[in-house]
């Protein structure tokens, strides 16, 4: 796990978290506007990645909520329109059932005065029925105790009739008119019939209060639903803008740094042409009057160099010395020019027979030197083979240089340390060495830390190692001591750079 | 021996020429020595017009050629010679300042037959041009006049 514990978590901005105080002494003087603005602040240290995904998020969290409170009130309405077909089918029921009891008591007393058989018609229907109605009354109060209670005195009153009722049937069939003389005129049942009258009515008035509530109910929610949908598109409309505009601020500042970047390219190679041509006619125009000067200091030597005193062909040689010298530098220059320009070869060096070749190359110039060399095995780098070769013959070559007042000359290569992805090798000697606080002119172009009697050179060699150390994405330092040595330190990449 | 074919050098900068003009006394060879002043006067001698109008028929030993010169340059005068026919075996050495890679690659592209980088030591000025004097006028067989390819 990859855990970067400097990396903050990302708030999602909907939590209004300001981020972790530092400032741990509590102060009464904390008004929200700081937190506010640390909020605000943090958003503007968000990255452009960041911003957006967090304005999708705060979008995307707008659609949950407005989602959930839709799918909420519309279950609410759902549920209220079941109600309130139960509540209609009741009050049909409780109708019918007043009706039929009315029937049953007012005909039942016509056939008590008539002895009319088709009387009792109503009568057997509601004693058949009675189950059916009672059935159907529990189950549309079922989950309301107060109307449960109802439909129960309801049975019970409703029982208490039809056993009057059959008792006085019973008592006309039995006696004949005159034995019932009395009931009939009054009604056996009159008591209860106002007892149901009354708890119907009851119930009635209370299922039209239900059904008046839900309508409040329904007709809030559905306003409510339709507020939330009309803010909530206005919220999303307002977010989707913003990110918008963050997106295309980000896209046109994208475009203009683009077209800043190609417009550099543009001038850059222009630049660079520029010097090739410039270098140019130093190599041809500059080498011109150098080679007449010290050609004709030649023929004035020639011509008159017998005649001269030694001041004087001492002052001649130093004309054709100096013509030499500036033609060097310039040749240095234009070689220091080139390395910053040329094409780079990318293949593989083997450091090891590098070395080896180097060697074998300056075996002229180490003639009557004794140098004690401790050469390690060395690894093969990604580069260029003739760059890189110039960068350790300079190195070497200075080595032995500054290593020749030295009776015993020690010069030591090899590998310093290797991590993954680059290897650092060293050229270390015992020579005249250098002051550290020099050492940011060590690599300069030009730059010498000997006088020119001491040590021959232009001063190009060390800039031109930065400059091929650098094109091979390496970097190149030293460390030295006057009188006791330098050690000079290369790393390179070992894996090739991606161009 | 070719004693009687002249050495044609180009070079603009009279400083230049007379050095190598110094040098070529040295070898005694420089009454051979022709000297042009720029590309069109070359030209002009290789086509014997001009002020060259009544000069010796016949091509030059060699053709020592500045690169940079006024009218026509040095580069210019060597496609104008190799890419006609009884020119075009003239030896042709390029005696120039420039190391540029680019007058090199140009060079050989369009058939020099040497190039020689002026040395600023004079010393080496002079052995060099001692020796291309040497060897191009003196040493090396010209090829025969008339040898030109009709094809």
């Amino acid at each position: 796990m990859d855990t970067v514990t400097s990396d903050r978590p990302p708030v999602p901005p909907i939590a209004g978290a300001p981020p972790p105080e530092t400032d741990a002494t509590p102060s009464l003087s904390t008004r929200p506007q700081p937190a506010k603005r640390s909020v605000l602040t943090w958003f503007r240290e968000l990255t452009i990645e960041r911003r957006i995904l967090a304005g999708f998020s705060l979008v995307f969290i707008g659609i949950l909520i407005i989602g959930a409170v839709s799918y909420r009130n519309t279950t609410i309405l759902i549920e209220n329109s079941r109600l309130d077909t139960r509540s209609h089918d009741l009050l049909q029921l409780l109708n019918n059932v007043d009706t039929a009891m009315d029937e049953a008591e007012n005909n039942h007393r016509r056939y008590l005065v008539t002895g009319e058989v088709v009387y009792l018609q109503s009568f057997r229907s509601l004693a058949e029925q009675k189950p059916t109605y009672l059935k159907y009354l529990k189950d549309l109060t079922a989950g309301s105790p107060v109307q449960e209670a109802r439909v129960d005195q309801l049975q019970k009153l409703i029982e208490q009739q039809i056993n009057a009722e059959t008792g006085a049937i019973a008592k006309r069939d039995g006696g004949g008119f005159e034995a019932v003389r009395r009931i009939a005129l009054e009604g056996v049942a009159k008591r209860e019939l106002a007892a149901i009258h009354r708890i119907i009515a009851e119930m009635e008035s209370d299922e039209h209060q239900s059904l008046r509530r839900r309508l409040g109910e329904s007709t809030l929610s559905t306003t409510n639903t339709i507020v939330l949908l009309a803010l909530g598109a206005l919220l999303q409309l307002v977010l989707l803008a913003s990110v918008y505009y963050l997106i295309r601020h980000d896209i046109t500042a994208r475009k203009k740094v683009a077209t800043e970047l190609q417009l550099r390219g543009e001038l850059l190679e222009a630049a660079n042409k520029e010097l090739e041509a410039f270098s140019y006619s130093v190599s041809h125009d500059l080498r011109a009057p150098l080679r007449h000067i010290d050609g004709y200091a030649s023929l004035l030597n020639k011509a008159v160099g017998e005649t001269l005193n030694d001041k004087a062909k001492r002052y001649l040689q130093t004309i054709s010395d100096s013509a030499k010298q500036m033609g060097q530098l310039i040749d240095d220059l234009l070689v220091f020019s080139r390395m910053g320009r040329q094409e780079m070869l990318h293949t593989t060096v083997n450091l090891d027979q590098l070395i080896k070749t180097i060697l074998y190359d300056l075996r002229l110039d180490l003639q009557g030197r004794e140098i004690s060399w401790t050469i390690d095995t060395l690894p093969e780098v990604p580069g260029d083979p003739v760059m890189l070769r110039q960068v350790f013959v300079n190195l070497i070559s200075n080595a032995i240089k500054f290593t020749s007042t030295r009776p015993v000359a020690k010069i030591a290569i090899g590998v310093e340390r290797k991590s993954a992805g680059e290897i650092t090798v060293f050229v270390r000697d015992n020579g005249v060495g250098f002051d550290m606080q020099y050492l940011d002119k060590l690599f300069g172009v030009f730059q010498r830390l000997h006088r020119a009697d001491e040590f021959e050179g232009t001063g190009i060699g060390l800039a031109n190692v930065r400059r091929i150390v650098h094109r091979h994405g390496g970097r190149v330092w030293a460390e030295g001591i006057p009188d006791q040595g330098a050690t000079f330190f290369v790393t390179l990449p070992t894996r090739r750079p991606r161009t | 021996m070719t004693a009687a074919k002249p050495i044609l050098l180009a070079e603009d900068n009279p400083r230049d020429a007379e050095l190598a003009l110094a040098a070529m006394e040295e070898e005694h060879i420089s009454d051979k020595v022709v000297l042009c002043h720029d590309g069109a006067e070359v030209l002009d001698y290789l086509y014997c017009r001009g002020q060259f109008k009544s000069r010796l028929k016949g091509n030059p030993a060699v053709v020592f050629l500045d690169l940079k010169m006024p009218k026509v340059n040095g580069l210019e005068v060597l496609r104008t010679i190799k890419s006609d026919s009884s020119l075009q075996p003239i030896p042709v050495v390029m005696l120039t300042s420039s190391r540029e890679e680019k007058d090199l690659a140009e060079s050989y592209a369009l058939g020099a037959n040497a190039y020689v980088v002026k040395p600023v030591e004079f010393h080496q000025f002079l052995t060099a041009v001692k020796e291309l004097g040497t060897f191009w006028g003196v040493i090396n067989e010209p090829p025969p006049e008339g040898s030109a390819s009709t094809n």
